[in-house]
């Protein structure tokens, strides 16, 4: 067993690159947004939440981040129950369908909104057609945009974890509870439904932490009019370089993000104890 | 096997008779089929929705037309040959290739090492240290970026290779640490110890035990680290500087305007990650099948 022990050291080259390239940055960023001319200070973080602008910016990102998570709740939901009912090999196939976007370039994925919903685009060109509308709908360039891309690049992030919770749930619960007399109305309701619902809200918390730091899908399809955290990041970065505004900006959701991913954790692991 | 929830029909039919609901009960089973109809149309509807990306811009890339219209008015490789033909798209290609290849080969072989001191060693700390090897992924990449930025910025390497070489490589480590964790821990460490009592130093152990059974999930890891950083954008554009590489030229060219060529090189990025990505799913459910039958 002695010659084993060298095992552990080798987890030593790769501690020293992250702790010199990405820990030592984290924090150097983190102190950088603490220091100001006069020795420590919270100027920075006093005017991140101060100044209406900033605040209208974290608002409008919580708001969309809410909004991306309920549209994939009730899109996910009924695709990841209906997945779990199909036949093994259409589920094959299914899952397949999932799973393939969720390995494409998201900004490939992005791109093609935009020549799905552009002025000329298919839809408003379908519309229009139909006679539905006169002038093309504004899809791009505002929030719907941005929302419609985001759902689509971080769908299989909720469902994908919510069809392996489903397919989990123990069979005989839901027959006792047909045995006992309850309407298939009431054993969805009442039993499956209660069941599923951890790896629902670990899947929604998933999707809201990822849209909070999401930059390229509102960056292109948001057109510099929907600004959101990490595009005002991009501004005081490569822009109008404000370093300490920008390591304070970077800290809060930071800490935000950490402390979703923690009840994420909590959410998982309530899912395996049920 | 049963498989799904038996609601409608059979549970139906079992429960109806003994709740005497005579008439109802085939107004409710009619009901059922509605609602079992309902449901498959919405999941197909969103299933189309996931897809609709690939199913537009790949037949898009091979229209002859220059505008943007669906369904493509022809057949040409006009946008490929405009690609291929811009010596600028090239280079991005170059420099994306170059930089996949070095930085998943250096993630595979500095998270191999590591996971498998993670899963065999047993030191204080080692949930922390996986935590910390796994961060990449769940910290927004746009805060790694600006905290990259300026720390290579403070050492004067903003907009050197070897900084972008470690952006990326830091991408790839959490897929490496996590799919090699797993590897190795299904990997019966008894099987070492054997090759060890045998007299075999750790190096031949490596070579000749580790090495050839844990070569699948390798080759899927390292596929993984390719691919995330072939298709990686924020950090190099946050601190690539003069470094082009195809994701970050086609996100440029973007913001700026829509130019039907970018369907050529879009269609060029799914085709690399999705034929890297099924091959690592091939080797992962080998490996898997492999590793089942050694447990029986």
């Amino acid at each position: 067993m002695s010659r084993m022990t060298p095992s552990a050291w080798l987890v030593l080259p790769l501690l020293l690159l992250m702790a010199v390239g990405f820990n030592l940055p984290l924090l150097a960023m983190l102190g950088q947004s603490f220091v100001g001319a006069a020795g420590l200070t919270l100027t920075h973080f006093r005017e991140v939440f101060e100044a209406s602008a900033y605040l209208k910016v974290m608002a409008s990102t919580f708001r969309i981040a809410l909004i991306t998570a309920a549209v994939c709740v009730v899109l996910g939901y009924p695709l990841a129950y209906w997945l779990r009912r199909l036949s093994p090999r259409w589920q094959m196939v299914a899952l397949a369908l999932v799973v393939v976007p969720f390995w494409i370039s998201i900004l490939v994925r992005t791109y093609a909104w935009i020549v799905v919903l552009g002025n000329a685009g298919i839809v408003n060109r379908g519309l229009m057609a139909l006679g539905l509308i006169e002038v093309p709908l504004a899809f791009l360039y505002n929030e719907l945009g941005v929302v419609i891309g985001t759902v689509n690049v971080l769908l299989p992030f909720l469902v994908l974890p919510l069809f392996a919770a489903m397919i989990k749930i123990d069979e005989r619960l839901l027959r006792a509870a047909e045995t006992l007399g309850a309407s298939p109305f009431a054993v969805f309701w009442r039993v499956f439904f209660p069941l599923s619902l951890p790896a629902l809200a670990a899947g929604a918390v998933l999707v809201f932490i990822l849209t909070l730091g999401f930059f390229i899908t509102p960056a292109v399809l948001g057109g510099g009019r929907v600004p959101m955290v990490a595009s005002m990041l991009d501004l005081f970065v490569n822009q109008m370089p404000n370093w300490e505004l920008a390591s304070a900006i970077s800290a809060v959701l930071l800490v935000v993000t950490i402390a979703l991913f923690v009840l994420y954790l909590r959410l998982t692991r309530a899912q395996e104890t049920t | 096997m049963t498989r799904g929830v038996p609601l409608p029909v059979p549970a139906l039919a079992r429960v109806a008779p003994r709740l005497a609901l005579g008439r109802h009960f085939s107004d409710m089973q009619a009901a059922m089929r509605v609602n079992r109809i309902v449901l498959a149309l919405c999941a197909l509807g969103v299933l189309v929705f996931l897809c609709l990306p690939v199913l537009i811009v790949v037949p898009m890339s091979f229209s002859s037309a220059t505008s943007l219209h669906f369904p493509p008015e022809g057949f040409s490789m006009r946008w490929y040959g405009q690609i291929f033909g811009d010596p600028r798209w090239v280079r991005a290609m170059q420099t994306s290739l170059v930089l996949a290849l070095l930085s998943s080969t250096l993630a595979l072989v500095l998270g191999g090492f590591a996971a498998y001191g993670l899963v065999r060693g047993r030191f204080y700390g080692r949930m922390a240290i996986q935590s910390n090897f796994v961060a990449p992924m769940i910290i927004p990449s746009v805060v790694t970026a600006v905290a990259l930025y300026f720390a290579l910025a403070r050492i004067g390497m903003l907009g050197s290779f070897a900084g972008l070489l470690l952006g990326h490589t830091l991408l790839g480590v959490p897929y490496v640490v996590l799919i090699m964790s797993v590897a190795i821990r299904s990997f019966d460490s008894r099987i070492e110890q054997v090759a060890f009592t045998l007299g075999a130093s750790w190096f031949t152990m490596f070579r000749r035990v580790l090495v050839p059974n844990l070569l699948p999930s390798t080759a899927a890891a390292w596929i993984f680290a390719f691919v995330t950083s072939f298709d990686e954008v924020v950090i190099t554009a946050f601190i690539g500087g003069t470094h082009e590489t195809v994701p970050k030229r086609m996100f440029n060219d973007l913001v700026m305007q829509v130019n039907p060529s970018i369907t050529a090189i879009a269609t060029l990025l799914i085709a690399v990650s999705v034929g890297l990505m099924a091959l690592a799913a091939m080797l992962v459910r080998r490996s898997r099948a492999t590793a089942g039958q050694d447990a029986a």
